[in-house]
């Protein structure tokens, strides 16, 4: 009989205690050993940039039942399923995203556009319009009669809703405070030298009785309901469209701008914006945070959506489709993982916050090696290749060539500009900061 | 009090309205001189008796007035009115002095008061000014009322004003004509500097003010001054002091009150001197709203700054997990739990029932319980202080223990460690240490027991087997035999013992390597001499034993061997010690013990050790002779090393050396030290030098015998390895010296050379006698300056390099030769040009060049008579190489840099530091460690690779909630 040596190991060595653990794993840990580590990262950075971006498929779904463009988007607070949209045509539609169903749908909400919906508690749901209403739905009874109707004097532009109370802000060519339980409104806080049209309105989410408009007089204006008074107006070099405040950070407003450009300012020092967000080729119809406060969306008449980092000022993340006209609402879910778009071809549409995350069930090494792979990218990025495949995004040929043009335009500004100072007095001082030239003036 | 009497308001008929306006308002243009005359007084009386002094000049002017006017209408009433300027100065001087006239006075102003609070005070002012005056404190007496009220006047003066301009139209030619006499008596009145600002301020209106109403005024003031008087009480009188009075001086509480008081008392005189405090202009409804705004965003902004800590917090953190502000989720305790449980199921229906049955089903019981159990124990209090006590010992005990176990971890002294485990390990087998050392005392025994029964074998011989059967009794059958024998038969065994070892080759005095002490000089003495003596008594005591010749065991050739063996070893011992200690003992023990000595010229050595006979080659004494000899002292291999150190017998040494079982040299090695030595013996001048001596002297000291100490071997082996060093280092040097003396060669050398091959030492040997030989070649005149008689290599190193040096000294000439020898043997080596033609090459092939890529033939004519057509452009390359003048070795004549790039190692390196990193290292350090889980831990993998922002799926997630 031939004895047979054998070696053995022991399973707990290489085995997992229990099913589900990692498996234990021994390595020499000394950098002496791996003499060809960071080659080998490198080229795993390369892999998961590459990876990145085949997976990058942010489109989710397109929720149809508007007949003309959507013209505003809002999202419930306290849920992360129900969002409403208002449309040109006067319709109104309460989504429930994961189902994709309609828990409310008035096709005649109001005449003329719906120009503003905001939720209020125990699912009710304000809208006000141009026919100078503003009406309180029910969406839980379904019902297609308005709880409640607050009639106005003028076509409203904007209504937004304080964080946990009853008392609501409309806009139209005054900025008023109601109540839901009052018919006419409590207060009126226009700036008295005000006379133009103001266009959105927003609550504070944090400081809830701060409040912020901008006009079609290129203001951006605060207020407070607790002092009564508009406190302090800012007029830009070109009008803003919309707003939206920080959910972390109570300071900070973000104010999408006719200028193609996206500006945060800080309340407490509005002679400056405290950054410039560029990469629009046209006009930004709506901007909105995420609830993270990390990130914030901004749809651009350029049909393209964007996603920007707070405090980086280039390259956002961009969608587009093909289908996808002027967006005029934006808007990202409360639980930061989608965002919505409405547009002018009358869809509002559902993608993915970060394009090529995975829906579904992600497991725990899936999700350690999605990790990996972008810290990896991430550390990566100043790389020549990493770096190019990770930032590089493809355009629609329009946006792009509008991207190119304005681009050519802006440098022969600079040159201009640097050529006007090298040959005249203007060179003398220093030149004025980007930031500085936004704002015209701070009025109180 | 205005207000009080503002129900006497109806005497103001519609027919008087005009006028009491008119009134208003020159009240109110003589507030100012009121107020001044006013404050003047009360500083010098605290009565309110002078109070009546402005008003009074107030009147005097409103007669003045009046009197004009009944002159030029033809008047109402007597009155003042007859007054001239004289009169006039008198009845306003009045007051001051008279001090009785005061009730009249007092009445007048009280009648004027209250005509001024009527028509300044109307219902709807009271309503304006109501939370204005009920601030005021109401204990201010009717001075400050009075004070107020005129002040209001004031403030509704403007409005007086119009309409008294308004109404004044039909007397405005009279006032005219009376300006100018107006002006003069005003200007003699003392007060009058109020009145003119106040009539600066107001312009003509003033002047123009309406004088009916005045006189109306003053008739009606008059008569109600006259009828109230009758009525009223001193209340112009009634002060705080007055008030105080009542609680009289005994009571020290009052001292205090009137100090509080004190602040309310002069007040109203310090108020009515100073300017009158009319309230400025409102300002425009646009700049007081942009003032309000700016003011609500200071306290927005303030507001606001109230995040910054969070906001920061946010902004600094590495990771931010969502939701940030957690719901704290009710946590329910057990106490809760039980509270709420019902039995529901079969099993905790009954499981209660026990518990009620058991009267433990709620707390209270269960206390109860306990309660009766304890009740039912009844320990007395002896028992309960004695429990306590054992549990307090126990206590202390078991934190003393815990003190002193922390104190005994802290010592790090491995000594105390290692006791501790023999301790400990000890503890395991027994707990005495005495029995500890029984116990291996008698382990040792069973030890070396059982090591005799293994070399029972060795009983086997003749005697042994006698013994035996003697029991172990020698000779002597008596107690002493008995002793002997056993003794005898020990002996034995340790003898067969040592021997075994010896027919093994093992080292006998192996008991000996324990470590050299070092003794000074004088303890080495001694102790040589003590060996000495020694040596000498065991001499004696065998000459002794020899002489008996008994019959005992000792007697016995066995026996004898035995104790010369023994005696060798001894010997050798002592020796060996002697040699290690560099005693000079030798000389002596030669002196003394060297003539029984007796030296064999036969080539084969018999030796015999430990019974066994060994025959070797070469010389030898024979033992046989030396125990004839009777036992001398010294042993074969220990008196030969011995004496081949002396300087006088090499061949005994050699001969000693051959002795020595282990052959350290190889035949020829020995035959040449056999010539050598031969040479010697015939030459007595090479005999005589140094370097025949030495030569086996160094052979000797080399030597180690199997039995010699480990100590000996390893001092032996050092050696070895120095000189074999030295030898190396000699070679080189030879070699060296070899090179340039070409001339130089030594024909002795070589034959030495070739006789050395076998071992370094042999070669060192050889290597030195052929540099001798040079030496001596070389310069003659040169003493061999080796006088020192020193084994060690390393100074015939020194000296020969000595040596070399002086010749080197001392011909400069062969240095220059050395010199040309270099030159010479490099003559064909053009180094400089070399390099440069090197460089320029790389410089060349680096160049930007063009490269012709024509395909000659292609495209072109051939045959006689073509001309050479130009190259096309399209098919010149260029090769953007490097410009010379940008190469990094421009200009540098001594390097050539290569500027050739690795393509494959671009990949990882970065042109600029990229955006968060603020230095090189900062970011060579973030890229040194690798993030992947091959290199890094478990955990470490994963805080590397944790995202900043981490949420949970599937939550909302809410704005900051404001918590203060």
């Amino acid at each position: 009989m031939v004895k047979i040596s054998v070696l053995q190991h022991d399973p707990s060595s290489h085995l997992p205690t229990r099913p589900g653990d990692p498996t234990p794993i021994s390595r020499n840990l000394n950098p002496n050993m791996h003499p060809f580590a960071r080659a080998r990262e490198r080229t795993r950075a390369l892999n998961a940039a590459k990876l990145d971006r085949i997976f990058a498929k942010p489109f989710v779904d397109a929720l149809e039942g508007h007949v003309d463009a959507v013209e505003v988007l809002a999202k419930q607070p306290d849920s992360i399923s129900t969002v409403a949209s208002g449309s040109w045509d006067g319709g109104l539609i309460v989504h429930n995203l994961p189902q994709r169903s309609r828990m409310l749908h008035v096709p005649e909400a109001h005449k003329g556009k719906v120009s503003g919906i905001c939720f209020s508690e125990n699912s009710k749901l304000l809208s006000c319009g141009v026919d100078r209403n503003v009406k309180l739905w029910n969406f839980d009874s379904n019902g297609d009669e308005p709880v409640n109707v607050f009639p106005g004097k003028a076509a409203f532009n904007s209504i937004d809703h304080q964080r946990s109370s009853q008392l609501f802000a409309t806009a139209s060519n005054l900025v008023q405070v109601w109540d839901e339980t009052k018919s006419a409104p409590i207060s009126n806080l226009t700036l008295p030298t005000s006379t133009e049209t103001v266009t959105s309105v927003r609550f504070n989410l944090s400081e809830t009785s701060i409040l912020a408009s901008v006009g079609s007089d290129r203001s951006f204006c605060l207020y407070d309901i607790r002092t009564g008074k508009a406190e302090r107006r800012v007029i830009m070099q070109m009008r803003s469209n919309a707003l939206a405040w920080s959910p972390t950070m109570p300071t900070s407003v973000l104010l999408a701008s006719e200028d193609h450009n996206l500006y945060t300012f800080d309340i407490r020092h509005l002679n400056a914006p405290s950054n410039i967000y560029k990469a629009h080729v046209a006009a930004v119809m709506s901007c909105d945070w995420s609830p993270t406060g990390t990130e914030f969306v901004s749809g651009g008449w350029d049909r393209t959506v964007r996603i920007w980092k707070t405090g980086q000022g280039h390259t956002p993340e961009v969608y587009h489709t093909k289908r996808m006209q002027r967006v005029t609402s934006t808007l990202f879910t409360t639980d930061a993982r989608f965002v919505l778009s409405g547009s002018d071809d009358g869809n509002v549409r559902i993608w993915k916050a970060k394009a090529s995350e995975k829906l579904g069930i992600v497991t725990a090494r899936e999700r350690a090696a999605i990790e990996y792979r972008g810290s990896l990218v991430d550390r990566w990025k100043m790389d020549k290749e990493v770096g190019k495949i990770a930032r590089q995004r493809h355009l629609p040929k329009p946006v792009y060539s509008a991207a190119k043009l304005k681009t050519t335009m802006l440098d022969a500004r600079r040159v201009k500009e640097e050529r006007r100072r090298k040959h005249t007095r203007a060179g003398e001082s220093k030149p004025t900061a980007e930031r500085k030239k936004v704002v015209i003036t701070e009025q109180s | 009090m205005a207000r009080n009497s503002s129900g006497s308001r109806p005497p103001s008929s519609s027919k008087h309205r005009k006028p009491i306006k008119s009134v208003k308002k020159f009240n109110a243009s003589g507030y100012a001189k009121r107020h001044a005359q006013k404050a003047a007084k009360s500083k010098a009386r605290s009565d309110d008796f002078y109070e009546y002094a402005p008003e009074k000049s107030r009147r005097a002017k409103i007669g003045l007035d009046l009197d004009r006017e009944e002159a030029l209408d033809a008047g109402i009433g007597p009155s003042l009115g007859s007054d001239d300027e004289g009169d006039f100065e008198d009845f306003r001087k009045k007051p001051r002095l008279i001090g009785e006239n005061d009730e009249d006075d007092e009445i007048a102003s009280e009648d004027d008061e209250e005509i001024d609070s009527d028509a300044a005070f109307e219902e709807e002012d009271e309503d304006r000014f109501a939370g204005f005056f009920s601030s005021r404190s109401n204990s201010e007496d009717d001075n400050s009322d009075a004070l107020e009220d005129e002040s209001e006047e004031d403030e509704e003066s403007d409005e007086d004003e119009k309409i008294s301009i308004s109404l004044s139209d039909a007397e405005e030619e009279a006032t005219g004509a009376l300006d100018d006499l107006q002006n003069f008596i005003s200007s003699l009145d003392p007060s009058s500097s109020g009145n003119k600002r106040k009539a600066s301020m107001d312009g003509g209106d003033f002047n123009n003010a309406p004088t009916q109403s005045k006189k109306r005024r003053v008739l009606r003031e008059r008569t109600e001054a006259g009828t109230e008087s009758e009525f009223r009480t001193k209340g112009a009188g009634l002060t705080l002091t007055d008030l105080l009075a009542p609680l009289g001086e005994s009571s020290t509480s009052v001292s205090s009150l009137e100090k509080s008081v004190r602040a309310l008392q002069p007040s109203s005189g310090e108020a009515s001197k100073k300017r009158p405090q009319t309230l400025s202009a409102p300002l425009p409804q646009r700049a007081q709203e942009r003032l309000d705004r700016e003011a609500a965003y200071e306290q927005t902004k303030e507001e606001v700054n109230k995040w910054n800590s969070t906001m920061k917090r946010i902004q600094e953190a590495e990771h931010l997990s969502f939701p940030l502000q957690a719901q704290s989720q009710g946590k329910v305790s057990n106490l809760e739990l039980a509270a709420k449980f019902k039995p529901t199921t079969d099993l905790e229906m009954t499981v209660s029932r026990l518990l009620a049955s058991a009267n433990m089903a709620t707390d209270a019981s269960v206390l109860q319980t306990e309660e009766n159990m304890l009740k039912a124990n009844a320990l007395s209090v002896e028992e309960v202080t004695e429990r306590r006590r054992e549990l307090r010992r126990m206590r202390e005990l078991m934190f003393r223990a815990e003190v002193k176990a922390k104190r005994v971890k802290k010592i790090k002294s491995k000594v105390y460690r290692r006791l501790r485990r023999k301790e400990r390990n000890a503890g395991e087998g027994a707990e005495d240490p005495d029995e500890d050392n029984e116990e291996k005392r008698l382990r040792m025994e069973r030890d070396r027991a059982r090591e005799r029964a293994t070399l029972k074998h060795k009983n086997t011989g003749k005697w042994a087997q006698q013994m035996k059967k003697r029991n172990g009794y020698g000779e002597d059958d008596d107690d002493e035999g008995m002793r002997s024998g056993r003794a005898e038969i020990e002996d034995m065994l340790t003898r067969g013992e040592k021997l075994r070892r010896r027919i093994q080759g093992q080292d006998s005095g192996s008991e000996d390597d324990s470590d050299d002490t070092e003794e000074d000089d004088d303890d080495a003495e001694a102790a040589f001499n003590e060996l000495q003596e020694l040596r000498n008594a065991d001499d004696d005591q065998d000459a002794e034993a020899a002489g008996k010749k008994g019959k005992s065991v000792f007697e016995m050739k066995f026996m004898k061997d035995a104790m010369i063996r023994r005696q060798h070893e001894a010997n050798k011992m002592v020796d060996d010690f002697v040699k290690e200690m560099g005693g000079d003992l030798r000389e002596e023990s030669e002196g003394g013990d060297d003539d029984g000595e007796i030296q064999d010229d036969s080539s084969v050595v018999v030796s015999r050790a430990g019974g066994r006979m060994i025959f070797k080659p070469g010389a030898s004494i024979s033992h046989q002779q030396q125990v004839s000899n009777n036992g001398d002292a010294a042993s074969a291999a220990s008196s030969s090393t011995l004496k081949s150190n002396s300087p006088t017998s090499p061949i005994t040494s050699t001969s000693g050396r051959k002795n020595s079982s282990r052959s350290l040299l190889s035949q020829p090695q020995a035959s040449f030290s056999a010539n050598a030595t031969l040479n010697a013996d015939i030459n007595p001048w090479l005999a005589g030098s140094s370097e025949s001596h030495k030569a086996p002297r160094k052979k000797n000291e080399v030597i180690v015998a199997k039995d010699s100490s480990a100590m000996a071997k390893s001092k032996n082996k050092l050696k070895k390895e120095a000189r074999k060093a030295a030898g190396e280092k000699e070679k080189a040097n030879d070699d060296a010296v070899v090179e340039i003396q070409m001339n130089n060669v030594l024909s002795l050398a070589g034959e030495d050379a070739g006789a050395d091959s076998s071992t370094t030492r042999t070669m060192a040997q050889g290597k030195k006698s052929g540099d001798k030989g040079k030496q001596k070649a070389l310069s003659s005149a040169e003493v061999q300056q080796d006088t020192d008689e020193d084994s060690d290599a390393n100074s015939e190193v020194e000296e020969q390099e000595r040596t070399l040096l002086k010749s080197k000294k001392g011909q400069k000439l062969q240095a220059i030769e050395q010199r040309e020898l270099v030159a010479r043997a490099f003559a064909g080596d053009n180094v400089v040009k070399a390099f440069e033609d090197a460089k320029r090459a790389e410089i060349a092939a680096d160049a930007p060049k063009e490269v012709d890529t024509t395909l000659p033939g292609w495209g072109s004519w051939g045959g006689a008579g073509t001309t050479k057509v130009k190259p096309k452009s399209h098919l010149i390359k260029k090769v953007a190489g490097i410009d010379p003048k940008s190469r990094a070795d421009y200009g540098k004549g001594h390097v050539i840099i290569s500027e050739k790039k690795d393509k494959k190692a671009a990949k990882y390196l970065v042109k600029d530091l990229p955006y968060p990193y603020t230095s090189r290292a900062q970011f060579e350090r973030r890229m040194e460690q690798p993030l992947g889980p091959e290199w890094n831990t478990r955990v470490g993998f994963q805080k590397g690779t944790l995202p900043k922002v981490v949420k949970k799926m599937g939550t909302v997630i809410n704005p900051l909630e404001k918590l203060f």
